[in-house]
């Protein structure tokens, strides 16, 4: 069958200063396809994408939409035109109604004299919500009672109509749970029936796998090349991915090798009959030397487990112990050798508007102060020390962490726990929004870290990942653990999911 | 090296120094044979607002600010000036009153700090009823002597205008060694820092906010303790009006320096020094060349939103929180 082209790129390029983030691509989109785009950070995916929903401009070259030249010189004018984006940030406007985000910059639509008409925009976007399925949002509700996730949900709604002819998913995925994400493939695929065309951009391969139709794989701004449905069912599929994306042979070794699931006898962490909120009377004992992964949907409270453990919440009843010791704060918990990486890297886990080497000195400022003198160079040396064992891409450690991509950012809000020493490590959605060859990286090391004793919570949304290292797994479902799962060669995520909904 | 990025990752400093350079070479311009008489009275003009900025530089590093400091000047010049003339004016009786001062600065800082988190409060807040706590106290203490303005019996400015010259330009070293040192090799500035630039990372990074906002702000307090004896030394005297606007003054200095009001890793302290003498040196300079007094306000409004828009079109603003 013939497929309709709907957008071409011709020989395009994009510079950042010196940084050439596309050189030189050539790429079609035919409708009736859900075009997966993967590569790793950096490698020009959302760059294409961004260029064609009218975000950025490219430096050359051309593209053409339904034949003719494309140029948008805003988001809106794409939309209008056709082309819909929804990225990964989150992208409503606080202490507004879901109506209000909804029809944003469209309330002339429901005006008369300067006043919106409140009932009759309410009701339009329900029945938008409604028509999208999503029934346990409502309109006039302030945005603010909604998690990320229904954000997310809000503003699909928002950027896709029935004139919405190229849906471009950009990394959305990554935060949402499943229900989440079942909403956007059954989407996608709705929308690939009815002769429209998605770009879908993850880092998930799983997911590429399953929901693409067609596959294009980018490196260093360059597309290296296009994998069709069947070529995507052969079974080395994954492998023969990875190496397009990474340029060289990873190795086999990705997850965890061994399923020796043995560690020290003593207890490094321990939950004690904790209560708070939804969460009731939880008990949890980590070893040194064991990885306690934490499974389930977003909203199981999970989250909440690593932020207790760490003292930023406290229990109303039950208390957290470590070695015997009660921690009332994570000032405590950091003291008492516990570090905590946040699913928020950031908003919660760095300063972006600072040095690499101030975000990871920082927890050992204490630690550096002689009385109260802190010698510039024992900063330095102990951040260059981690810049170095984490292969942090970088100038040196006076730049900026907001120039750093996804990964290297990630490594630095580990490297804050490795320069401190903390031998209980608690870690939410660790490798979330991180290419393939960081995240190789950090299993190796969270490997490592076990083999050297210390103990691991490992909070994740990926089943495959907490498969992979945990030796436990603790799946959680409404704020109590529906079931406990033993590492073993024999698991499977649908053995898991099972308890998780 | 003078790249486009180049410019755009130190505007604030490029800003500054410019600031700073114009107005020195006009001041080297308009004082001609004046120059090291006018040299004196710079410094002098400087002298508390350098002290006062210098100390702010812990508080606004961390996006804050403290609007109370003018009337706390006022308050303590005064209390000063009564508790050394009831000791019948002697030395004894006005090292009793700067202790007395520094005590209640102390405490100030500390309420402004701790008050604010424990009532989850903008320190902004505290800061405004500390400002009218202590025009208040002021009005009341100046009823009570009966006159407009007193002045201290005690000798405390040198006799020779160059030996007290010398004694505030080691006082603004003396200051600048110890903030550079606080505020550059210890954990105070480190934290401050990064409380400005992300509270969330800082207390997630094991900081004690509450406990470091308290020391910085009691940190400015012995600042403000010491600003108000160097211009008691200058004055002599004090009364209903004296400290007013000093707030906003050392909020212009530190702007004019290249501070960006929301604070964070960029702070710097030599954004104190290089702004008081930008702030200083300019009203010298259009003294100096003749503009009238009741217009150099309107000047400096020119020139202080030029700087604005120069720094401020960055894409996170310097606005306070």
């Amino acid at each position: 069958m013939e497929q309709e082209l709907i957008i071409e790129v011709k020989n395009m390029t994009k510079n950042f200063g010196i940084t050439k983030a596309l050189k030189g691509v050539d790429v079609k989109f035919y409708r009736g396809q859900i075009r997966g785009l993967i590569g790793e950070n950096g490698s020009g995916k959302s760059t294409i994408t961004s260029i064609l929903a009218g975000m950025q401009k490219a430096t050359s070259g051309e593209a053409f939409y339904k034949g003719q030249p494309w140029d948008p010189d805003s988001m809106v004018e794409a939309q209008k035109a056709g082309i819909s984006m929804v990225l990964q940030e989150a992208n409503t406007i606080p202490n507004c109604t879901v109506a209000e985000n909804i029809f944003a910059g469209r309330f002339d639509e429901f005006s008369r004299f300067g006043i919106v008409n409140m009932k009759k925009l309410n009701a339009a976007a329900q029945k938008m919500l409604d028509d999208f399925d999503i029934k346990h949002i409502k309109a006039a509700d302030s945005i603010n009672k909604y998690g990320f996730e229904d954000r997310k949900l809000i503003e699909i709604v928002r950027c896709v109509s029935k004139d919405t002819e190229v849906f471009v998913v950009d990394e959305t995925t990554t935060a949402l749970s499943h229900e989440g994400r079942k909403l956007i493939y059954d989407l996608i695929h709705k929308l690939k029936d009815n002769g429209k065309s998605v770009i879908f951009i993850s880092h998930d391969m799983e997911e590429i796998l399953e929901q693409c139709t067609d596959l294009t794989v980018l490196r260093d701004g360059e597309i290296i090349g296009h994998l069709n449905r069947e070529e995507m069912d052969m079974p080395n599929a994954e492998q023969v991915i990875r190496y397009m994306m990474v340029g060289r042979e990873i190795g086999d070794a990705y997850y965890r090798e061994d399923y020796d699931t043995s560690h020290g006898d003593r207890v490094a962490l321990e939950l004690k009959n904790i209560t708070l909120g939804d969460i009731k009377n939880f008990s949890l004992q980590v070893h040194e030397g064991e990885i306690i992964g934490f499974g389930g949907l977003s909203g199981c409270g999970m989250h909440e487990i690593g932020r207790l453990a760490f003292g930023l919440e406290k229990p109303e009843t039950g208390e957290v112990l470590r070695n015997g010791k009660k921690i009332h704060s994570c000032n405590d918990a950091i003291s008492a050798g516990i570090g905590y990486i946040s699913k928020n890297r950031d908003t919660e886990a760095l300063i972006l508007e600072g040095s690499i080497q101030d975000n990871i000195t920082l927890p050992s400022e204490k630690d550096l102060a002689k009385k109260v003198f802190i010698k510039p160079s024992s900063e330095k040396s102990l951040s260059d020390k981690e810049i170095e064992s984490f292969r942090i891409k970088c100038n040196d450690g006076n730049q900026w962490v907001n120039t750093l991509s996804g990964g290297n950012k990630q490594k630095v809000s580990f490297a804050k726990w490795t320069a401190k020493g903390s031998d209980v490590i608690i870690m939410d959605c660790p490798t979330r929004g991180v290419d393939i060859g960081v995240k190789q990286f950090m299993y190796a090391l969270i490997a490592d870290m076990k083999k050297q004793g210390k103990a691991i919570i490992l909070i994740s949304e990926e089943m495959s990942e907490l498969i992979g290292m945990a030796d436990k797994i603790v799946v959680m479902k409404d704020f109590a653990i529906s079931k406990e799962f033993t590492r073993s060669q024999d698991l499977s995520e649908t053995d898991i999911i099972e308890y998780m909904i | 090296m003078f790249s486009k990025a180049f410019f755009k990752k130190h505007v604030y400093d490029i800003a500054a120094y410019a600031g700073l350079a114009a107005t020195f070479v006009l001041f080297l311009i308009f004082s001609r044979e004046n120059l090291s008489y006018n040299v004196g009275t710079v410094l002098q003009a400087a002298s508390a607002y350098a002290i006062l900025s210098l100390g702010a530089v812990f508080v606004y590093s961390m996006g804050f600010m403290d609007v109370s400091i003018g009337q706390q000047i006022g308050v303590y010049s005064i209390l000063m000036i009564l508790i050394s003339n009831r000791m019948g004016g002697t030395i004894a009786g006005v090292v009793l009153g700067f202790v007395v001062i520094l005590a209640i600065a102390l405490v100030c800082g500390a309420f402004n700090g701790a008050v604010a988190v424990w009532l989850k409060l903008p320190s902004i807040v505290t800061s405004l009823f500390l400002m009218f706590f202590f025009t208040g106290a002021q009005l009341l203490l100046m009823e009570s002597t009966g006159n407009n303005t007193i002045s201290i019996e005690a000798s405390i400015k040198p006799s020779s205008r160059t030996a007290y010259n010398w004694i505030i330009l080691a006082a603004i070293v003396v200051v600048a060694l110890a903030v550079t040192f606080l505020f550059n090799y210890t954990k105070l500035g480190k934290y401050t820092r990064a409380i400005g630039a992300n509270e969330v990372v800082a207390v997630q990074s094991g900081i004690n906010t509450t406990r470091w906002k308290v020391i910085a702000y009691m940190t400015f307090g012995v600042c403000v303790a010491i600003a108000s004896f160097i211009m008691l030394m200058r004055t002599g005297t004090a009364g209903k009006g004296t400290g007013g606007g000093y707030a906003m003054d050392v909020m212009i200095c530190l702007i004019l320096g290249g501070m960006p009001l929301s604070g964070g890793m960029v702070s710097k302290v030599r954004s104190a020094l290089i702004g008081t003498f930008t702030y200083v040196l300019l009203t010298n300079d259009l003294t100096t060349m003749g503009v009238e007094l009741n217009y150099i306000n309107f000047v400096k409004a020119i020139i202080f939103i030029i700087i604005i828009l120069i720094t401020c079109r960055k894409n996170n603003g310097v606005l306070p929180r």
